[in-house]
């Protein structure tokens, strides 16, 4: 799930799956593309549960339309970074994620 | 300096007063060996005998536990509870609200009382955590996330170390001034018999400690713990009363938050305990503050109007949330160091500010006269906050 969902009534986004649009209350979400965006922040996580690698690295991003998530990501990435979201293995390999990565290589596909 | 928006307007709401006669608590460990029914039985006693109030005169028992289907194979606390202490006349029931359901409680227990249903309400509020390995109990808590969240393998300390590496880079505050928060709790919690972690640590033996979600090292962040706590509210006034306690719920997932260094649930729970209590952020004498990782008592600190947006953090560098500063934050040593097993915490904070505002205390954790206490109990990173105003009465 590498889309942003966009509500249909005001064009809120959000990465979260709700059943209302937490800015109008309207019911219908699009999926977009969310382009490029910027690392907030970023962390190591060190202590982890049983199924997820350690360390686990997240990052925090915001993307246009006052979007942001926080998603796994390339260790070399730092704050201030211009990313873009990939396809990733979710922690139990089931299901497609999101997995930020580097803006350029993501563009060089 | 108080933001404007915190400023005492005219409302209708007015001061709850109800007494707080009694409270009790068990000294939170690591481990435990009592059962949990056996930690509720111990920290409700403690109460009841404290407000010299007998369990058949209690009208409904509040339980406040998040989590005891997964960490101890139990349910049907509060049922288990009322009959072991014989409070035959009681209606009784189980609140569950991740980390702040120990307020949550106490919460229910106030309303029971608004309502006219209960004149006398004891809430309890116990975690026995022992029982699971951290790896377990790391899992255990993250269920609370949102299944996106969940799904990348993040946990609660995962959106601390997020928050405090945003904060570091955006305001001027360091990697050891953030330090200071948990020198400063351990060393209030040396002098609290009831607290889990009682030797004084210094700004190195964080920095030094592993790390757990970068910039946070171990240090940083609340253990995992065994407890109970408990507090009976009347409706006849006592030496200490709740003068507020409301509550208010945020995002569920922390990125849909407008700005990642905002606890909008944090925020608004305090704005309305102030409206309600009718005071402002500067009558408060002494907060507990839910710092379950150090960067949560900046943050919290912010939302509650003791300091503008970025500078919580020169309060921790001046002493002023030291114990005998200003205001005096976390002085049982907060979640950092008294301990944090989760359904108890809550009402563990207000056990210590009802030991403050009584003067039951000893001298090196003495806040001098306080008059006003807030509690603020944070349920995951902020899903959801409850926040107690309880005042003296001379
Ligand atoms: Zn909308």
């Amino acid at each position: 799930m590498s889309r942003v969902l966009e509500c249909a009534d005001c064009g809120g986004r959000t990465f979260y799956e709700k059943r209302r649009c937490a800015d109008c209350g309207a019911e219908t979400f699009r999926d977009r593309d969310p382009g490029v965006g910027t690392l907030q922040a970023v962390t190591a996580v060190h202590v982890t549960p049983d199924d997820v690698s350690e360390p686990n690295r997240l990052g925090l991003a915001s993307f246009d339309g006052d979007a942001s998530v926080i998603a796994q990501c390339n260790g070399t990435l730092e704050a201030g970074d211009v990313v873009a979201i990939a396809e990733g293995a979710s922690r139990d390999g089931e299901d497609s994620t999101m997995t930020l990565v580097p803006a350029a290589v993501n563009d060089r596909r | 300096m108080i933001p404007q928006e915190f400023a005492a307007g005219d409302t209708d709401a007015s001061p709850v007063g109800f007494g707080l006669p009694g409270v009790g608590m068990t000294a939170f460990e690591a481990a435990d060996d009592r059962s949990l029914l056996a930690l509720l039985e111990t920290a409700a006693e403690r109460a009841l005998r404290d407000a010299a109030v007998d369990a058949t005169e209690i009208d409904s028992v509040h339980v406040g536990n998040m989590a005891a289907e997964a960490f101890n194979d139990r349910s049907g606390l509060a049922n288990a509870l009322t009959a072991s202490l014989g409070a035959g006349r009681a209606s009784a029931r189980r609140i569950e609200n991740t980390s702040a359901s120990g307020a949550s409680a106490f919460h229910d227990a106030v309303d029971a009382v608004r309502s006219g249903g209960s004149a006398v309400a004891l809430a309890v509020g116990s975690e026995k955590m022992s029982a699971a390995d951290t790896a377990t109990a790391t899992e255990i808590i993250s269920r609370i996330t949102h299944e996106r969240e969940y799904q990348q393998g993040v946990t609660l300390p995962s959106f601390a170390g997020l928050a405090a590496d945003r904060y570091l880079a955006e305001y001027d505050a360091d990697r050891r001034d953030l330090a200071r928060v948990a020198v400063k709790n351990h060393a209030n919690a040396a002098n609290n018999s009831y607290a889990q972690f009682r030797t004084p640590i210094t700004v190195d033996d964080v920095l030094e400690s592993s790390a757990v979600a970068t910039p946070l090292r171990l240090y940083d962040c609340c253990p995992t713990s065994d407890g109970a706590a408990a507090i009976v509210v009347t409706a006849d006034a006592a030496p200490v009363t709740v003068e507020a306690c409301e509550s208010a719920v945020g995002v569920h997932a922390i990125a849909d938050r407008r700005d990642p260094l905002h606890i909008e649930s944090a925020h608004a729970a305090g704005r309305a305990a102030y409206e309600m209590a009718r005071i402002d952020p500067e009558d408060v004498d002494v907060a507990c503050i839910h710092d379950a990782f150090t960067i949560l008592e900046w943050l919290e600190l912010e939302e509650l109007g003791f300091a503008e947006r970025g500078t919580a953090w020169t309060l921790t560098r001046d002493g002023r949330t030291a114990i005998d500063g200003d205001l005096a934050v976390n002085p049982g040593g907060g979640l950092k160091a008294r301990g944090h097993p989760l359904g108890a915490t809550g009402i563990a904070q207000l056990v210590e500010l009802v030991w403050q505002l009584r003067g039951d205390v000893p001298d090196g954790r003495s806040t001098g006269s306080p008059e006003y206490g807030l509690a603020i109990n944070v349920a995951g990173f902020g899903n959801n906050s409850v926040c107690t105003v309880v005042g003296a009465n001379a």
